[in-house]
């Protein structure tokens, strides 16, 4: 479909439309110099153009106008695919030139078509060129010469403003206000193919905000859109382009555009995941995608899913860009999603993905992707994880871990973690070997901060581990390392170092428990406790937690060395921090309190401190009260521990839980609406009576 | 795509009473003519597959007298390919700078939206200056042009180096990069800028009958698994052959 040509039929070249007569470079470049300098300051020189003599350009301004779009062919020819041309230019402060050619009211066809040919390419890149044509007002008078009589300045000109559309730097187009709409509009409508491309461009921009993507829809926009699917393929793409734009993120959107006309628009993008070109149908899964996330009900074709899983398969053998890209498509499709996970693995697609992995090169992009994706096929099922295991695939993870690119680390780090989610695996120990914890520990040293936090994420998983390998894990040197993250400046770092210490204490012999706490020390616990981040203060408390599981004499660590740690807890919970940090404080509490009468009475002076003032009401009421009902049944774990077993002692504390209006909290919780809460209830209850028989009740 | 299927329809016919004989089915000419004329193939779609190789290759006079002969309305302007096949020309002809301008003139957002293309391009140039013996030219542009290419991507800086190599060698033809001054390269060259210009004009840019032709081979390899018939083994001349049998 010949679009941009149809006007004219043929398509002569653009000096052809200039006065010159020179048509090659050779013989511009004899009688003028070609060097970025001389260029420049000539262009510079050239403005401010031949209508100055105002109507009849002579002789004279006849050849300036000549040497200027000669000036401006150079430097454009100079610039276009060539990084380090534009960085020159724009020091040399060829910008402003450039773009002031387009304000020349009498400027000649070929001297527009130069010069916004090289204005797109300078923002086409480089960011400090996107800057400087923007600052230079080059949208205006680009804008402007869309309406221009002559159609290769209109082509000139879309192109360029879709380069510059294509920068993040390049403004908003505010699609909220009706003129700018109808604009819009009125391009999507051009017989011109570069105009409504650029159109696409424009609203592909312009939509982030779910306002902008409202009223882009409410203009009926999306349907526009589909219409153009009929035109070339480009045209087709770019318009497949936006409507995911407008629909992603935005349910209301979505659902509009997947009911208006009986959903004609939903068919023909299902339509075109079959499409001859690999990019449209890229392009076309992900819309579906988009659309499928933004408002699920409208999406529940299974067949369409299934179809889009084996698409997107397919196109991983495409060459170039799809083939990078449709992995990661797969991976959106799929993510969280235990059915369409399953329904991957009875397509092949762990065997599909791995087979590409090993037949490739991994210092790819692809690579990276088809990790990705494999990982997430992992998240959840277990027949993907031994899948993977059971192919050369573990070797090339255990490669890529060593690999130079940090992005190919990562992934690997990812696979690790999501395949190290099986029980099996785990128990099996393939991954609690030298020959995956040494390096994965070393990634820990790593100098790109999301290289360590995937390697923690792969550790924290690995150290779930029931077997005596735990050992290896904990000798590898690991410990020493984590602690020494805990004190990182990043949050996440903390976070997830403080995550693996706490799975690797997960029922850890004494022995083991003592070796990791005096690599940590009881003060960075404490601190720890305190974090400024809540997700770090909870993370660090279900790691103490595991620390006085069962031990008796691990508790001693807590209100050991004048209670430093028990402070910690105190005070978190006395602040009443993240519902997530009470829970794990006082299933610390509760741990405490299953032990000896020490124990017991140390965490009896926490709930109940000893102070004179009572007008701040206690937290283990407030707990008993929350909404929360985990924290409400760690709260009555930890005051069935105090009062159990029967004995002298417990009816002592019963006593004094009863005057400070504890048990009276707990006799009001009987009908709790959450039963396991309900059981609690009855078993404290069942308890108080039992402690306190023949004194009172 | 339609001309596959037909065959493969044949195919699953003659499938079902070969696996009862241990050996292969075999069909006579006749009887594989008589199917062959049953296949209706509609004449507008041959002609069609006729225009697309004729426009996607770049041959415009022929082009345009089959359009003329047959009434077939080609997929693109016909003007468009006399503008891409002159690019095509520049490069095989080693002006390289001269495609590299022609090519900006008919879209300047292609070699900006493609560095492969534009690094080959520039590769090409290097190439030419070597093959003129302009060493000294040569040496400045690989330093000024190619090196930054180079320091941006891993794959370009191979590439650069191999090329750089040529200088080194008194004789360059047999030196074990001697390849890169073939017409070969220049026709590689060549090819990528014609699929970049005909993937701008929203064409595909391999023609259809060459991958009908593969096809066609691929069916008659797995037909040859089950069955003996008369075989199509010179394409230039697409004759039956009669089976050995």
């Amino acid at each position: 479909m010949p679009a941009t040509a149809s006007v004219g039929g043929a398509r002569p070249e653009p000096e052809e439309a200039s006065p010159a007569p020179a048509p090659a470079s050779t013989s511009a470049s004899s009688c003028m110099g070609t060097r970025p300098e001389e260029l420049t300051a000539r262009l510079a020189a050239a403005g401010p153009g031949p209508a100055e003599g105002c109507g009849g350009a002579g002789a004279g301004g006849e050849e300036v106008e000549h040497e200027r779009v000669r000036a401006l062919r150079e430097i454009k020819n100079q610039i276009i695919g060539n990084r380090t041309k534009k960085l020159l230019y724009l020091r040399l402060g060829a910008v402003p030139s450039v773009v002031a050619a387009l304000a020349e009211p009498g400027a000649s066809p070929a001297a527009l078509v130069q010069a916004a040919a090289a204005a797109g390419s300078f923002a086409c890149g480089v960011e400090d060129g996107a800057r400087a044509v923007l600052a230079a007002g080059a949208v205006e008078h680009l804008t402007r010469l869309l309406a221009h009589p002559d159609e290769k300045v209109v082509d000139a000109s879309a192109r360029a403003l879709r380069m510059i559309y294509q920068s993040r730097l390049a403004p908003k187009f505010d699609v909220n206000s009706g003129e700018n709409m109808d604009f819009v509009l009125s391009l999507l409508d051009s017989e011109n193919e570069n105009v409504t491309e650029l159109a696409a461009a424009i609203i592909s921009h312009s939509c982030e905000s779910s306002a902008e993507q409202l009223s882009l829809c409410s203009a009926g926009v999306p349907q526009k859109l589909v219409s153009l699917f009929g035109g070339s393929m480009n045209l087709r793409d770019a318009c497949l382009g936006s409507v995911t734009a407008v629909i992603r993120n935005n349910r209301d959107v979505a659902s509009r555009f997947a009911s208006t006309d009986h959903g004609k628009g939903f068919r023909s993008v299902v339509g075109l995941i079959h499409d001859r070109s690999p990019h449209t149908r890229l392009l076309a899964c992900l819309c579906l995608i988009a659309l499928g996330h933004a408002s699920p009900c409208h999406f529940q074709d299974k067949q369409i899913k299934t179809k889009l899983i084996m698409v997107l398969l397919e196109l991983i053998e495409e060459p170039g860009h799809v083939g990078d890209e449709a992995p990661l498509a797969l991976t959106t499709l799929i993510k969280d999603s235990f059915e369409l996970q399953k329904q991957a693995l009875t397509t092949n697609a762990v065997e599909k993905l791995s087979n590409h992995l090993l037949a490739n090169p991994l210092e790819t992009r692809r690579a990276v992707t088809i990790m990705l994706a494999l990982s997430e096929l992992c998240s959840k099922l277990e027949e993907s994880r031994s899948q993977l295991m059971s192919v050369e695939v573990s070797a090339l993870l255990l490669e890529a871990l060593k690999h130079d690119w940090a992005d190919i680390r990562i992934a690997a780090c990812s696979c690790l973690k999501n395949i190290s989610r099986s029980p099996k695996v785990l128990s099996g120990g393939r991954l609690s070997c030298d020959t995956v914890i040494g390096p994965l520990v070393q990634l820990l040293n790593d100098s790109s901060t999301s290289v360590q936090v995937a390697a923690l994420g792969a550790i924290c998983n690995i150290a779930v581990n029931l077997t005596p390998r735990k050992s290896v894990l904990l000798h590898s040197g690991v410990v020493s390392q984590l602690v020494h993250l805990s004190k990182s400046m990043d949050p996440m770092l903390r976070l997830k170092s403080v995550w693996a210490l706490r799975n690797i204490m997960f029922l850890l012999s004494p022995k083991d428990k003592d070796f990791i706490v005096k690599e940590l020390t009881l003060s960075t616990l404490s601190s720890l406790i305190c974090d400024s981040e809540h997700f770090v203060q909870e993370q660090t408390l279900a790691l103490v937690h595991n620390l006085v599981d069962g031990y008796v004499d691990s508790a001693n660590y807590v209100i050991g060395e004048d209670g430093m740690v028990m402070d910690a807890i105190a005070r978190q919970l006395i602040n009443a921090s993240a519902p997530g940090v009470c829970i794990q404080g006082m299933y610390v509490l509760a741990n405490i309190a299953a032990g000896n009468e020490l124990n017991k009475e140390a965490v009896m002076n926490v709930l109940l401190p000893h102070r004179a003032d009572r007008i701040k009401p206690l937290f283990v009421v407030n707990f008993l009260q929350s909404k929360d009902k985990q924290l409400r049944v760690a709260t009555l774990w930890c005051l069935l521990n105090l009062i159990y077993p029967k004995c002298e002692a417990s009816s002592g504390r019963v006593v004094r839980l009863q005057n400070a209006g504890v048990i009276q909290q707990v006799k009001s919780m009987i009908n709790d609406p959450c039963l396991d809460c309900k059981l609690r209830v009855r078993m404290v209850l069942e308890h108080c009576v039992d402690n306190a028989d023949d004194c009172f009740m | 795509m339609f001309l596959s299927r037909i065959v493969l329809r044949d195919l699953d016919s003659i499938d079902s009473p070969a696996s009862m004989a241990s050996s292969k089915k075999v069909v006579t000419r006749d009887e594989w003519e008589r199917k062959l004329r049953d296949v209706k193939i509609r004449k507008e779609d041959m002609n069609r597959l006729v225009m697309n190789f004729l426009v996607t290759e770049g041959f415009v006079d022929a082009a345009d007298k089959f359009r003329i002969e047959s009434g077939t309305q080609p997929e693109i302007d016909l003007a468009t390919i006399t503008d891409r096949m002159e690019v095509k020309r520049a490069v095989q002809s080693g002006n390289v700078q001269e495609a590299i301008e022609k090519i900006n003139d008919l879209n300047p957002t292609i070699l900006d939206t493609n560095p492969q293309l534009y690094f080959h391009l520039q590769q090409q140039k290097l190439i030419e200056l070597i093959r003129a013996g302009k060493i000294n030219e040569a040496l400045e542009f690989a330093q000024e042009e190619l090196a930054p290419r180079g320091e941006e991507n891993q794959t370009f800086l191979e590439e650069i180096e191999k090329t750089v190599a040529l200088l080194v060698f008194e004789d360059v033809k047999n030196c074990p990069y001697g390849e890169l001054l073939d017409v070969s390269q220049r026709l590689k060259t060549a090819s990528e800028v014609n699929a970049a210009i005909l993937t701008s004009q929203s064409h595909e840019k391999d023609p259809k009958l060459p991958s009908l032709l593969k096809m066609l081979k691929w069916t008659q390899n797995q037909l040859d698994e089950k069955a003996a018939y008369p075989r199509i083994n010179d394409f230039t001349t697409a004759a039956l052959e009669d089976p050995s049998i």
